[in-house]
């Protein structure tokens, strides 16, 4: 009888051990500190560090655009909060907007950084009530992107100098 | 009191310690440390690695480490039969691990690697061993890839120039090691290689006593029949010199 539990026990635990390995292997974590962020949102207890992400949302204000998104990373090391992705693809969008052309290299990484703002928030459209902003919506904001990476005739509108930033 | 100390005993090593054994060597044996930014690289086997595995654990079977009748068997009750069965599993993949934790990464190096594993692994069907002899084997195999990977090629490729690289570039001045290209890890990564094939090595060895008593039942019979009452002292004596003069020669 002592045996068969142990048996149940040694199975239930090796394959515990078995998911595990498997989980680290597909996530590749890079860090103790990955595992234990990945293990949070694995558990769901994830969460981002608020006070972090208040400081970048200051500099984000004051147009500091990197060092917001630095703190912003730091806020969401996991990178699964929906929100902390649409303000980091919106500090994409606002640093790499220009009067006469945009940052392509920005737009494209606000463009992946807004995707998965979209991704994890697939259950109801993302939208953030910021006055600060001009586009509340991850579709709005994707939509600007991807124009802003788009070539097409209307570049050479002499007009477009006259747009505004959002 | 003290046979049931062992069978305890036996059981914990057989269904708990053993596959947590082989289970972390599946762990540690893909982990790998980046030279710069001393971050964790997850490297999971090559499909050749899986290949070798399956002639290690033929090996395996053939040198008697594993006692495959008695592990799985239709009058063994099915919980054990699929404890045992799990255990296989996670020595196949800890055998396939072990093998990617010495084997270099990409390059020419990683095939030329793979074609003398494959080679030994194939030849070593055809030779006769027992336990004793295939652990030893074994050991010699992946010490030498350990030491050619982690210590010969890591000095040949590291970024500082190791004592080897230097040798080297005085032997072999103006010949291009470029084709031998293979990436570098921290030091740290041949620490856990080390660890790694220690473990697995320890998981045979362990692995070699976690049948005993059904051994001890096989290979002498009349020894168990006499021991439970069934057959006289001087029979007894008889048959155990019998088998061990068998078991020396």
């Amino acid at each position: 009888m002592q045996s068969r539990i142990i048996q149940i026990a040694g199975l239930a635990l090796t394959i515990a051990y078995a998911v595990f390995i498997v989980w680290i292997y597909a996530t590749e974590p890079r860090t103790f500190n990955e595992v234990a962020t990945s293990a949070e949102v694995a558990a769901g207890t994830y969460q981002v560090n608020q006070e972090q992400f208040n400081s970048a949302l200051d500099l984000f204000r004051r147009e500091q655009f990197r060092a917001a998104r630095d703190e912003w990373q730091r806020a969401d090391p996991a990178q699964r909060d929906a929100r902390t992705q649409f303000y980091i693809a919106y500090s994409f969008y606002r640093e790499g907007w220009g009067r006469l052309y945009h940052d392509q290299q920005l737009f494209k990484q606000g463009l992946e950084a807004v995707n998965r703002a979209i991704g994890l928030s697939s259950a109801s459209p993302l939208t953030v009530d910021d006055q600060n902003l001009q586009m509340h919506s991850a579709a709005e904001l994707k939509a600007e992107l991807e124009q802003g990476t788009e070539r097409n005739w209307s570049d050479v509108n002499p007009l477009k100098v006259l747009r505004t930033r959002k | 009191m003290t046979q049931t100390n062992r069978s305890r005993n036996r059981a914990l090593l057989n269904h708990v310690a053993l596959p947590m054994l082989f289970l972390t060597v599946v762990l540690l044996g893909g982990l790998r440390v980046g030279t710069e930014s001393r971050t964790f690289i997850f490297v999971a086997p090559p499909l050749v690695t899986l290949l070798l595995a399956v002639l290690l654990v033929l090996l395996l079977v053939r040198g008697r480490l594993i006692r495959f009748h008695q592990w799985i068997a239709s009058d063994l009750p099915p919980l054990t039969n699929v404890v045992h069965i799990w255990m296989l599993i996670t020595l196949f993949f800890a055998s396939a691990q072990a093998f990617n934790s010495v084997l270099p990464e990409r390059g020419l190096l990683h095939w030329l690697f793979s074609f003398f594993f494959l080679w030994t692994l194939w030849n070593n069907q055809f030779s006769s061993f027992d336990p004793r002899r295939l652990l030893r084997s074994l050991a010699i195999l992946f010490g030498t890839a350990f030491v050619l990977k982690h210590m010969l090629l890591a000095s040949l490729y590291s970024p500082e120039g190791g004592w080897l690289k230097r040798v080297a570039g005085t032997l072999l001045q103006g010949v291009s090691l470029g084709t031998l290209d293979t990436p570098n890890f921290a030091p740290a990564t041949g620490y856990i290689s080390f660890f790694t094939l220690i473990l697995y090595i320890a998981g045979l060895i362990l692995l070699a006593f976690a049948g005993k008593d059904e051994i001890d039942r096989v290979v002498y019979p009349v020894v168990g029949d006499a021991r439970r009452g069934h057959l006289p002292q001087q029979s007894i004596e008889e048959n155990t010199s019998h088998h061990e003069r068998r078991d020396s020669g």
